[in-house]
């Protein structure tokens, strides 16, 4: 969970008439980087299928899938862990069920809450809901304040979630949030894919500690890479290219040479550096 | 000379003193590929973009060694699959300020290499919109050279032959039809072998060729050059001069009248 910036939950109300798979996928090309499947009206038997589909789907993108509530469904899909609220099965309980290496979240919604799931072996935990949601209606919003009693004292790592949008994600980050959760603001998003990625990059950029958030994970020329470039011409300049000339695309668009320093690079951005070979 | 002075090809309102284009590909280093370029004349280059290799970035930069001449740049869209991967590599080479001009070349078989003449007409179509000077690589089939040319190509460049196969004009009766009904410039791209073939092509109505692999893969490129460059003259003239029809019998060029063993008269039987 240490590498988890932006944990997107299934809500399949937010996109009718489309797959969870579907939506999913766009999640994670955008850079989702942990997936929850949560559904409390499913039966079983279809909580099973879905389960099945987002295992296949997330291990294509070696990100970790978490279900939600239901640990037998977790087991026999091999999902990473399971995510438990409050309410449900007790943390002991679960862990003797799961073993030591599949991963537990659990649900808070204050610090006392947060102490006690880390005291008893949380691998990670969900701070929230820090603004009112419709995922869980009627329950009050923690605000951003425990979003910061969090940063300052817990260790493990916190996910903090509820009704956070583009339009407030920066709040929750400057609180001390360092990985977020979202649902309807990306499920729900028209451009699911382009609402992870704003998302993946407003974290990137606003996360300063926990996270080395100099670090950028980025595709050049087909493979995936990590750099400490911000931008496309210390990009270039990383790989001594500046003074060759090529031409730079990014994300599908070509960035004009006198733009490279102007042009900031994102997480999960897509580079191509081209340059002219002889042929007929 | 006399001829040339007054015989400029003018593509994409550019005048082009040579109607050789050389493809920079497969020569056996840059110092022959210069001097072919030397000797041949062309005024245009063709050549490729490519992914940088990151893991081992020797200088396979080809426009280094063209820097310092005047050239009229053809980047070509080699290894795109159809109309949109042709498109976006017109824009990445146009990006990098080495003009509007654009081959466009989309293979659809590995083995043959010949032009997807649909995604083709597709990105001439809207490269044209994009105000690029589009040169399409096509078959020889005179009613696509034709939608090309309504779509806007500013030439059109059938092949004789699939690429680097030096197998000629196999279908000189087509290129016939592309040249006689074609109000832009026909260039013959791909196939052609030796002189011999730039000949026809010249004859045949072209009005340039493109080489590569004759020249880069010939013995003696640079002499290859020279040939090509000779051949494109002869085949003009020839063109020009105006040929005989072909005949199915002989026709002697001399009278028969008056010749000293032709049968004596019938009186003296």
């Amino acid at each position: 969970m240490n590498d988890v910036r932006l944990y997107v939950i299934t809500g399949e109300n937010y996109h009718p008439g489309r797959s969870v798979a579907e939506v999913i996928e766009e999640a994670l090309r955008g850079g989702a980087d942990c997936i929850q499947l949560r559904d409390k009206e499913a039966s079983k038997a279809e909580l099973m299928e879905k389960a099945q589909t987002l295992r296949e789907l997330t291990r294509r993108y070696n990100v970790p899938f978490i279900v939600n509530d239901y640990l037998d469904v977790a087991l026999a899909c091999d999902a990473d862990g399971v995510h438990l609220g409050q309410e449900d099965l007790p943390l002991a309980e679960a862990r003797r069920i799961l073993g030591p290496d599949r991963i537990i979240g659990i649900s808070t919604h204050n610090i006392d809450q947060a102490r006690t799931a880390q005291k008893d072996g949380a691998d990670y935990i969900g701070v929230g809901p820090v603004f009112p949601t419709g995922t869980k209606p009627g329950r009050a919003a923690v605000t951003t304040s425990y979003v910061s009693e969090a940063a300052a004292e817990i260790t493990i790592p916190f996910v903090a979630i509820g009704g956070i949008t583009l339009d407030n994600v920066d709040h929750v980050l400057q609180a001390g949030a360092s990985r977020i959760c979202a649902v309807s603001a990306i499920v729900g998003s028209r451009n699911v894919e382009a609402t992870t990625r704003d998302f993946l990059s407003r974290i990137v950029s606003r996360s300063n500690g926990a996270i080395d958030s100099s670090l950028l994970r980025v595709t050049v020329n087909g493979k995936q890479v990590f750099t400490r470039s911000q931008n496309v011409g210390q990009l270039v300049q990383s790989y001594e290219l500046h003074n060759k000339r090529i031409v730079v695309e990014l994300d599908g668009a070509v960035v004009n040479r006198d733009e490279w320093d102007q042009t900031q690079l994102r997480h999960e951005a897509v580079v191509e550096l081209v340059h002219f070979v002889a042929g007929g | 000379m006399g001829v040339e002075d007054q015989d400029l090809l003018v593509i994409g309102g550019e005048r082009l003193s040579s109607r050789m284009f050389l493809g920079t590909g497969r020569f056996p280093s840059p110092a022959v590929l210069k001097e072919a370029l030397d000797v041949s004349g062309a005024d245009v280059v063709t050549f490729a973009v490519r992914r940088i290799n990151l893991d081992e970035i020797g200088d396979d930069s080809v426009l280094q060694h063209l820097s310092g001449k005047k050239l009229i740049y053809l980047p070509n869209t080699s290894g795109a699959g159809n109309a949109d991967e042709a498109v976006r590599i017109a824009k990445l080479s146009r990006a990098a300020g080495l003009g509007k001009w654009i081959k466009v070349e989309i293979s659809a078989d590995s083995k043959t290499l010949l032009p997807d003449p649909i995604e083709t007409l597709r990105a001439t179509e809207r490269l044209v919109q994009d105000g690029f000077t589009v040169l399409p690589y096509t078959s020889d089939d005179p009613i696509l050279c034709r939608r090309l040319e309504e779509a806007g190509a500013a030439a059109v460049m059938p092949g004789g032959a699939p690429i680097g196969t030096g197998l000629g004009i196999l279908n000189p009766y087509n290129l016939g039809l592309i040249t006689e009904q074609s109000n832009v410039p026909i260039i013959v791209d791909a196939g052609l072998g030796s002189a011999q073939d730039v000949a026809q092509a010249m004859e045949l109505g072209a009005a340039g060729i493109l080489v590569n692999t004759p020249v880069a893969k010939a013995l003696d490129p640079v002499m290859m050059a020279h040939a090509m460059k000779l051949a494109i003259e002869a085949g003009r003239l020839s063109r020009q001069a105006g040929r005989i029809p072909k005949k199915q019998y002989a026709s002697a060029s001399s009278t028969p009248e008056g010749s000293l063993f032709a049968a004596a008269s019938p009186s003296a039987t």
